[in-house]
């Protein structure tokens, strides 16, 4: 999927915030992967040539971290932090609530694209243990009642 | 500063298990262990690359630091004191290897590396007795294959990174990479591609595991049931060291051989893997003679019996009624063998090596080579390439290269195409086809400090503010070079190029020729070169044409596919009474001679060949002749003896010293540089017209599918259908897409191609690989016509058929004209 | 808090998020002091006599670390290690996002004493508030001429560019931030060479904690000995089974026990179990360490280690092998592949856990684990997330090799599963 202008545009922009262009690397993924919604091989492609990096080099990197999705992902991301904090206060039981609830495994994508379920590592809120994200927000102590009622909070958007 | 004595460079003591040892600052630990002996393991540590410390199979303790070190990294300080054999270090050593095991299968006996492999030596060195892993082995899809050569096991891997650096540091293409992280780690192409590089092979030489493996080798033999023969590449002319590999009178691989000087401890693929053409069931394997009009099996006897005959009668009707073309692919020897029958016996002064040169070329004013070692390249500052694809056409000079820009050298091209290094490249000037010239013209006149003519730069398709700059550098850097390429020099309308390249070299700038390939540096130096008022390769074929050659004998060239004309051979070959072919293969022009003689391969001969620095370098028999092939020295005792002139056929070492009787310095191992440039052109900086609204240029590329190449099976997928490159845009406007069929006509002919879009070639070039023997780019050209217009006409997929057919088979069928 | 509190009297509440409270507050008085009235050197003086120590885990002295900066060097860097990773430590966010302009402040006093003219704050991926909240900061000060050129009329500069992580906790090692703020893989560089002497694009570079730099104002606006006499202080990320988790801002050497006191105590009719004073990569201590002092040298002493602060307390509810496994599971999920020992050693460790957990436990394994995690020790590895898994490992080998061996023998658990006390959607 070609790039939008704009996010062209805003990955170019980048470049000038580095004393090195590959710096902008990150940062320019994300563009991308907002703009995209995930990373195709032909998205990763073009931004290679427009950082003017190897393809191979970006594709790499893409590889190493957790959230660059070279799948596609649904349109909101749980991120159920199963870490020390969590797993002592029943990370595990709200887990068993969210795979009920989204009639999915951890890393799998509900059917209607409206979730993916990530099992996470510690998300540094571990005063709202057992905690998860949604998206950008983050949502604890949770309980049973409450996962039910975030789900159903995100389900429409 | 006057000349001072350079002083020892300082040293620092250290003690290792006890004994002590003194090396040059800076010197690891590792490396001062060797010098004493004590080899301390090893795996992603290779002393061509810098020192990672990943693999940690090193680890050595030093007193008074807490922790392990390791020693590939570890740099040694005056009085340390290191351990590098103690049960711990044993025990932390032993226990990384046991990590390695853990994820790493049991298929030694079924793995190509079985027998050569560090992991295996190791592990039976250190490895304790029994793993006490009982757990699920991590498992990856079985080996796959990234292209014609190189297959990969992931599950073997033991993640030392040596493959991937060498792209990033040593090759600079990034061929493979690291994906995922951790347990997950693996080492492939993206989304497991066919790996694009032209080194690949490097990497299986790398590999201290059986993870990258030669797919042509593929359990083709076991280390210890070959025989390692030392020879020399004979495909680029930059002669690198390699080893055959040979197994029941078969080369069942080639192999990098150490040449600090050369190609250090690399290949590129074409010399790795373009071999398999020695043992191809084509090769010829006795003499054909012409009868009724078709070429039959003959004695040797009566075929030389025929040559001699046309040489006698021809010797009657006067002297110098005999052209003699080629040369690249012989040895020293033998080219030194067929001069001296040609010239001595023969009496003709008619002979040529450049077969594959225009008319007019500024190639045959000049001796072609370089003027400098290929190690002079890394000391250098400032390289500019002029109409040379170095990439393509001499892939281990842009290693010397390579290294020359990490020191902070500045790689320039002045090309009419984007070089796939183009990343490296400090600048690259894209300039209009056949406008090389022209533009090193502008450049020398800026490094003398005169006027630049703004506008032809502009119509050349240059800024001149990239000019003055990279003049500039010139005028400051240290060893400036220039490297004249086969591109620039064949496709200039003039010899201007040369009056601009001799400024330059009186501005201090070291200019190499970079034209040739195999041997014809040496061929040249034994003199397959026109003598006192002899014919040039062009002359020749027109001389020949024009009836005044009885016999053209043809020797390891293929003119019916290199000359860069559609019909200068043809003529040539209709209005000459005799033509006598030495080749490997029945060649096109093989085909249309009287006698064919079969020819020995550069892996069944002993002697010397030259490389483009003029490094005299020995090659050896590795392989049994096939058949009946002998060598062209051998041919011409033969041939002498029948002429009345008795000829030892001496072994190859008395050869060699009767030419080092006549040749100046000619000794094995020697480097012969051509003499500076000399010489005095005019400088007709102009601008050539421009043919057409679609200029066909002959790529150089370095897979091609040449009489060897194409017969070397790996090699031939790599370079792929015979293809034109356009540039998408172009591509649009005319109405063709990747891949389709279309026809390439110019005045002279037409070829059928498949279609390559890329944006390396600018809008308005069509771009053709120079060799494919089934679809011949000469087919199109015109040699009075150093840039020639095409056009591109779409194929309908329902005649595809046919002419696709024509285009893949060996032979061109109606192809062409 | 009250008036001894440093840094959390400026989170409480919604915090000092714009520049005015902020500055209502004496907000970048202590810069400005640093810059127009101290030189550069002063400055490092100041804040290594405070005994200011890195907040980031390793612990080394502030001002020590700036000293290595080679002075003439042309440009440097300073790098904000904002990446937060490391497992129950949620300090650095909360200063980030209720209190970004302390981190500013911290930034450029740091900048003006090594003289860079550069910084770059490296937050983690997941930090969406922290980075949205810093980058207005840095845009508001910026405004104000608290950043950008001519900083309060002296002639230092300095830029502030802030930068994401994209998922990955050895980001957070200075070497391996490094090479991603360099648009690479995070995996950790070889030492030496030293990030003071060759660290971002090869230039001389200081990395320090997002809390480190926070320190600072308050060490020039107090003095070294007034800094120092509060504790020094330390902000404590207490998490697990306490009633109030969160995080305290207390002297080093508060005891442990008075520690999970301020945290509200376990929940009515739970008993103390263990804890790991330093997250995750520390020695689990017991009840026997209560009155440890959580500061460097006594948990030293203990077996252990103060690393991020970050205690981590497990009541009787605990299943051991469970808890340690999980932890195991965390590094092999975030071993960046580099080196052998943390990549493999990682794999098989939680190979071996699968099948204990699994019922599948062999009483050998216990030997095995700790072989496996021996091979870990000691410099094997390349970097120190390897060295951090043995710890807790080890520990709980010794302490609760029963829980081991009853996984083993019964192949089930018979500690209640942890299931948290629910108190409602945040
Ligand atoms: C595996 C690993 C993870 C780390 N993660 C962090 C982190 O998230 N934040 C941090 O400030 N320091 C982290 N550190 C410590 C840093 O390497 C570095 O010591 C610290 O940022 C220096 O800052 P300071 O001196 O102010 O503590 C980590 C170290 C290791 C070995
Ligand atoms: S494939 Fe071979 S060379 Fe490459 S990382 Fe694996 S073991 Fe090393
Ligand atoms: S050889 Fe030294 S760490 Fe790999």
């Amino acid at each position: 999927m070609a790039l939008a202008a704009e996010a062209q545009e805003r990955i170019r922009a980048l470049v000038d915030r580095y004393e090195h262009r590959q710096s902008a690397l990150l940062p320019a993924l994300f563009v991308a992967q907002e703009a995209v919604g995930f990373l195709p091989p032909e998205t990763l492609a073009e931004v290679a040539s427009l950082l003017e990096l190897p393809p191979s080099e970006v594709i790499s990197v893409a590889s190493f971290y957790r959230l660059f999705f070279l799948e596609p992902v649904g349109r909101h991301l749980i991120l159920l932090c199963t870490n020390l904090a969590c797993h002592l206060n029943g990370a595990e039981a709200i887990g068993r609530r969210l795979e009920e609830r989204l009639g999915i495994g951890p890393g799998q994508t509900t059917p209607d694209g409206a979730f993916t379920l990530r099992e996470s590592e510690c998300l540094a809120a571990c005063a709202l243990a057992p905690m998860m994200m949604v998206d950008r927000e983050r949502f604890g102590p949770l309980t049973a009642a409450g996962v039910d009622e975030i789900l159903d909070r995100h389900r429409g958007r | 500063m006057g000349q001072r004595a350079p002083a020892d460079p300082p040293t620092v003591t250290i003690t290792i298990d006890g004994r002590p040892v003194t090396v040059p600052q800076g010197t690891t630990v590792w490396h001062a262990a060797q010098s004493i002996g004590i080899d301390i393991p090893i795996f992603c540590y290779h002393d061509r690359m810098p020192p990672l410390g990943a693999c940690r199979q090193c680890l050595v303790r030093v007193e008074k630091q807490p922790r392990f070190q390791t020693s590939c990294t570890l740099v040694a300080e005056p009085g340390m004191v290191v351990s590098a054999t103690t049960p711990d270090v044993r025990e932390a050593q032993e226990m990384i290897l046991e990590y390695l095991l853990i994820n790493h299968p049991l298929d030694c006996p079924i793995c190509d590396k079985g027998g050569e492999c560090p992991l295996q030596d190791q592990a039976y060195l250190y490895g304790p007795g029994r793993s006490r892993f009982i757990e699920r082995k991590r498992d990856f899809a079985k080996p796959v294959s990234l292209g014609p050569l190189l297959v990969l096991d992931r599950e073997r891997c033991v993640l030392c990174w040596r493959c991937v650096r060498f792209g990033e540091i040593v090759a600079g293409d990034h061929a493979l990479k690291g994906f995922e992280r951790g347990p997950e780690s693996e080492i492939n192409t993206p989304f497991t591609q066919p790996v694009e590089s032209k080194f690949i092979g490097n990497t299986i030489s790398i590999c201290p595991v059986g993870a990258l493996t030669s797919r042509t080798y593929r359990f083709v033999s076991r280390p210890w049931d070959n025989a390692a023969v030392p020879s020399i590449c004979n495909h680029c002319g930059l002669g690198c060291a390699i080893w055959l590999d040979v197994r029941d009178e078969t080369i069942a691989r080639v192999r990098p051989r150490e040449h600090r000087a050369v190609n250090d401890v690399w290949l590129c693929d074409l010399g790795q893997f373009g071999h398999e053409w020695v043992g191809s069931r084509d090769r010829l394997t006795h003499p054909l003679i012409r009868r009724e009009g078709a070429l039959v099996e003959s004695s040797w006897a009566e075929a030389l019996d025929l040559i001699a005959a046309a040489l006698e009668t021809s010797r009657r009707l006067g002297p110098g009624r005999v052209g003699v073309l080629g040369g690249a692919r012989l040895s020293n020897e033998d080219a030194y063998l067929v001069r001296r029958f040609f010239r001595e016996v023969v009496g003709t002064p008619h002979l040529d090596h450049r077969t594959d040169a225009r008319p007019g070329s500024p190639s045959l004013e000049i001796p072609w080579g370089m003027r400098a070692p290929l190690e002079a390249i890394a000391s250098s500052s400032l390289l500019l390439l002029v109409g040379c694809d170095v990439a393509e056409e001499y892939p281990i000079a842009w290693l010397w290269m390579k290294r020359a820009v990490d020191r902070g050298a500045q790689l320039c091209a002045i090309t009419p195409t984007h070089l796939d290094i183009e990343p490296h490249l400090f600048a690259t000037l894209v300039v209009a086809p056949g406008a090389e010239g022209a533009v090193l013209a502008q450049v020398a006149a800026a490094v003398e400090g005169r006027q630049l003519d703004e506008a032809l730069l502009q119509s050349a398709g240059v800024e001149p503010a990239t000019v003055r700059p990279l003049a500039e550098r010139m005028r400051t850097a240290t060893r400036p070079m220039l490297f004249l390429g086969r591109g620039a020099l064949e496709r200039a309308a003039g010899v201007g190029l040369l009056a601009s390249a001799l400024r330059l070299q009186a501005a201090g700038c070291i200019v190499h020729v970079m034209r040739g390939k195999g041997n014809a540096v040496g061929a040249a130096l034994m003199g397959l070169l026109p003598g006192p008022s002899g014919w040039t390769a062009p002359e020749i074929l027109r001389q020949g044409a024009a009836g005044e050659l009885d016999v053209l004998y043809v020797a390891g060239a293929d003119p019916a596919t290199e000359v860069p004309d559609a019909s200068a051979w043809s003529a040539a070959r209709q209005s000459t009474a005799f033509v006598v072919v030495q080749e490997c293969f029945l060649t096109e022009t093989a085909r249309d001679a009287d006698v064919v003689l079969p020819a020995l391969a550069y892996a069944e001969k002993d002697g010397t060949v030259c490389n483009l620095e003029g490094r005299v370098q020995r090659i050896q028999a590795a392989v049994r002749a096939s058949g009946e092939a002998r060598s062209e020295g051998q041919v011409m005792a033969d041939l002498a003896r029948r002429l009345g002139v008795e000829w030892s056929a001496g072994s190859w070492e008395e050869i060699f010293q009767d030419a080092a009787a006549e040749i100046p310095g000619l000794a094995e191992g020697a480097v012969l540089s051509p003499p500076p440039l000399a010489g005095s052109w005019s400088a007709d900086g102009g601008l050539p017209a421009r043919p057409g609204d679609l200029v066909l240029l002959t790529g150089e590329r370095l897979f091609d599918r040449g009489s060897m190449t194409g017969r070397s099976p790996a090699i031939a997928e790599l370079a792929g259908a015979p293809s034109v490159w356009l540039h998408p845009g172009e591509a649009a406007a005319r109405g063709v897409g990747e891949g389709s069929l279309a026809e390439v006509r110019s005045a002279h002919g037409r070829l059928v191609l498949r279609v390559r879009l890329t944006d390396r070639v600018p809008r308005g070039v069509a771009s053709v690989p120079r060799s494919d023997d089934a679809v011949p780019v000469i087919r199109l050209l015109n040699w009075e016509a150093p840039l020639l217009a095409v056009t591109l006409h779409p194929l309908h997929p329902a005649t595809e058929g046919p002419e696709e057919a024509a285009a893949a088979s060996p032979r061109a069928g109606e192809n062409g004209t | 808090m009250g008036a001894e509190s440093i840094l959390l009297r400026f989170t409480e509440g919604e915090g000092a998020v714009d520049l005015e409270t902020y500055r209502q507050a004496g907000g970048y008085e202590a810069a400005r002091r640093a810059l127009t009235t101290l030189a550069p050197d002063s400055v490092i003086d100041i804040v290594e006599q405070s005994g200011l120590r890195g907040k980031g885990g390793a612990g080394f002295p502030t001002g020590r670390k700036w000293k290595f900066i080679p002075k003439g060097a042309p440009v440097k860097y300073v790098v904000v290690n904002g990446d937060e990773a490391e497992p129950c430590t949620f300090k650095d966010h909360l200063l980030l996002e209720r209190a970004p302009h302390l981190l500013v402040e911290g930034i450029v006093i740091a900048s003006y004493a090594v003289g860079a003219q550069r910084a770059y704050v490296y937050v983690r991926r997941e930090g969406y508030l922290a980075r949205e909240r810093l980058e207005a900061a840095v845009a508001a000060a910026e405004q104000a001429g608290f950043l950008g050129d001519r900083i309060f009329g002296t002639d230092f500069s300095l830029r502030v560019v802030v930068h994401t992580g994209a998922g990955a906790y050895i980001a957070g090692e200075e070497s391996a931030l490094l090479e991603s703020l360099e648009g690479r893989r995070a995996m950790p560089r070889a030492r030496p060479p030293f990030p003071a002497i060759a660290g971002l694009y090869g230039k001389p570079t200081v990395i320090n904690n997002v809390e480190t730099l926070c320190h600072v104002p308050a060490v020039i606006h107090l003095g070294p000995e007034a800094y120092s006499a509060l504790g020094p202080p330390a902000l404590f990320s207490v998490s697990g089974h306490v009633r109030r988790p969160g995080i305290y801002e207390l002297p080093l050497g508060t005891r442990m026990r008075a520690l999970i006191e301020t945290a509200g105590g376990l929940r009515p009719g739970r008993r103390f179990k263990a804890a790991f004073p330093g997250g995750s990569s520390s020695a689990i201590l017991t009840d026997a360490h209560l009155d440890v002092p959580m500061d460097y040298e006594p948990l030293k002493q203990a077996g252990s280690m103060l690393g991020s602060a970050s205690l981590i307390v497990m009541d009787d509810s605990t299943c051991m092998v469970r808890t340690v496994a999980r932890a195991v599971a965390f590094y092999k999920e975030e071993s960046c592949g580099k080196c052998t020992p943390c990549r493999e050693g990682t794999y098989w460790l939680s190979q071996v856990f699968k099948r204990i957990l699994g019922g599948q436990g062999r009483l050998e394994d216990l030997e095995l684990l700790a072989h496996i995690s021996r091979g870990m020790k000691g410099g094997t590895c390349f970097c120190l997330l390897g060295d951090s898994v043995p710890p807790a490992l080890e520990a709980s080998l010794k302490h609760f090799r029963h829980e081991y061996e009853h996984h083993i023998r019964t192949g089930r658990c018979d500690v209640e599963e942890g299931v948290g006390v629910a108190v409602g959607v945040a």
